[in-house]
């Protein structure tokens, strides 16, 4: 027997890859609710309403200040005992049981998203240049006009690459949804390894899906961030209809 | 006609407008001169609601708003039939020229795309900036932006026009082209008021000259009267010293 199966660390991850749509899933989930979560409460912590923006700053240090595997453990029992506590209170008759532990992960990754997202969000909306706020106002843009045609798509620029990295970092969290009874590539492989005891090699295998995972997004960040940046030159408007011949200056 | 009675506002105990009240006839251009930190832009920014004052309303064809309310709808109303040019231009900077005058238009007047490109077009034109339209602000200089930022708020058709020194943040051999753009929408029967320290401009163009001294109105009245024949101790220690560069060392 080798001490290190070279093969089988490629050889074993196609065997692998047939659990990427749950890994992936599990992070595009957590992410978009994550970062809408974070966007709400972002703008909670700006508003200056006192109640609120305390909620929130209190919800983004506990979520912050304990780890995910405690988090995703925390939803795995929780959640039972909470519906089990509204059946109690209500008569009503939900099956914990019948929840499937995606949801479980889904729930913890995305609070745990959420409260790292919207620090992001935060800082990115407030470099938002106050005059363009209030030029939009002054043209009379309510609120929400502004925020989704004016600040957002400038806050994106600058939120973009820490975004990009909160998303990387949800991608690497998922691993630990076997927590929560969810079988994606990482426990996948551990079941593999219960079979022929070639941890090793299958950790291995792993570190090359995650990376290569991890470098097709940063590559697809790139290519947005490009997507999105103002171009360097622009080419002069020329009207359709010379109706007068006259010259612009 | 356009009457602001009673506008007081204090950012904690210093008083910057006490019981400001004017009248602004339909056409009137309105400048307002005065020594830094008199309020002059307060004054804009409270009747466009950027600054919410402690009291103080706005009459516009027969409605009375109360200034110090915070109304949303109310808010709303002022704004969109004001118009307010910004010392710093504030172009949207992920936007054209061209998406820039057409915001409004889409936003607020809820134009069809098409409609707002041509409305949008047509305001561009008036500011000479047709050529520029699908350029961003950051390759513009700061002339070419404040007249985008012109052609912008004046898309909107708004009653009342506030220019907020719209030159002070310029180079100086820009500030001509942006001068004469304003002098080009004065002469088009805009209603506007036009805070500057260009004085020998805001005596050709204005018909209405104000003079703040300390949140008050000092001195009101045609520019002829105001810069020529002052009535107030302060205008015209104010005045003489603004002048004071464009005198004469010596006179021999």
């Amino acid at each position: 027997m080798k001490l290190f199966d070279f093969g089988l660390v490629f050889s074993q991850i196609p065997k692998l890859l047939e659990y990427l749509p749950v890994t992936l899933e599990l992070a595009l989930v957590s992410m978009l609710a994550g970062t809408l979560l974070g966007l709400l409460l972002a703008i909670m912590r700006m508003k200056k309403v006192r109640v609120l923006s305390q909620i929130a700053g209190f919800y983004i240090s506990l979520v912050r200040g304990t780890p995910i595997l405690v988090q995703l453990y925390i939803a795995y029992f929780g959640i039972p005992m909470l519906i089990k506590w509204i059946n109690l209170k209500t008569g009503s008759n939900y099956v914990p049981a019948n929840i499937p532990g995606f949801v479980y992960a889904v729930t913890a990754l995305a609070i745990n998203q959420s409260a790292f997202d919207s620090e992001i969000i935060r800082a990115s909306l407030q470099s938002v240049d106050r005059g363009q706020i209030e030029a939009a106002s002054s043209i009379g843009m309510t609120y929400f006009q502004t925020l989704r045609r004016i600040i957002l798509p400038e806050a994106l620029t600058v939120a973009l690459p820490g975004l990009g990295n909160s998303f990387i970092g949800v991608i690497k969290g998922t691993s630990l949804a076997f927590t929560c009874a969810v079988v994606e590539i990482t426990a996948r492989g551990q079941i593999l390894a219960g079979r022929n005891y070639r941890y090793f090699e299958v950790y291995v295998s792993l570190a090359i899906i995650y990376w290569v995972i991890t470098i097709i997004i940063e590559q697809l960040i790139r290519l947005f961030e490009r997507k999105t940046r103002i171009p360097d030159q622009v080419e002069q408007y020329q009207p359709e209809n010379l109706k007068t011949g006259e010259a612009a200056v | 006609m356009i009457r602001i009675e009673h506008l007081s506002k204090a950012f904690q105990k210093n008083v910057v407008l006490e019981d400001v009240s004017l009248e602004i006839e339909q056409g009137n251009v309105i400048g307002v001169i005065g020594p830094s930190g008199t309020g002059k832009s307060t004054l804009l920014r409270c009747i466009n609601q950027l600054e919410i004052p402690d009291q103080g309303t706005l009459t516009l064809d027969g409605r009375t708003i109360d200034l110090h309310r915070k109304n949303k709808q109310d808010m709303l109303y002022i704004r969109r039939n004001t118009g307010m040019v910004f010392q710093k231009f504030n172009l949207f900077e992920k936007k054209t020229a061209l998406e820039n005058v057409m915001e409004g238009l889409l936003t607020v007047h809820k134009l069809k795309p098409e409609e707002a490109r041509q409305a949008a077009l047509e305001e561009l034109d008036r500011v000479g900036m047709t050529a520029w339209a699908n350029h961003y602000p950051v390759h513009l200089s700061g002339g070419q932006q404040q007249r985008v930022a012109i052609a912008r708020a004046l898309a909107l058709k708004p009653r009342l026009l506030l220019l907020d020194e719209p030159t002070s943040a310029l180079d100086p051999e820009l500030v001509g082209e942006v001068l004469e753009v304003i002098r080009k929408v004065a002469g088009q029967g805009y209603t506007m008021i036009l805070v500057s320290h260009e004085m020998a401009f805001v005596q050709s163009i204005s018909n209405r000259v104000i003079f703040l001294d300390k949140g008050h109105i000092v001195e009101d009245g045609t520019p002829a009267q105001v810069f020529s024949n002052p009535q107030n101790e302060r205008t015209r220690e104010f005045l003489s010293k603004m002048f004071i560069l464009t005198q004469p060392e010596f006179i021999i």
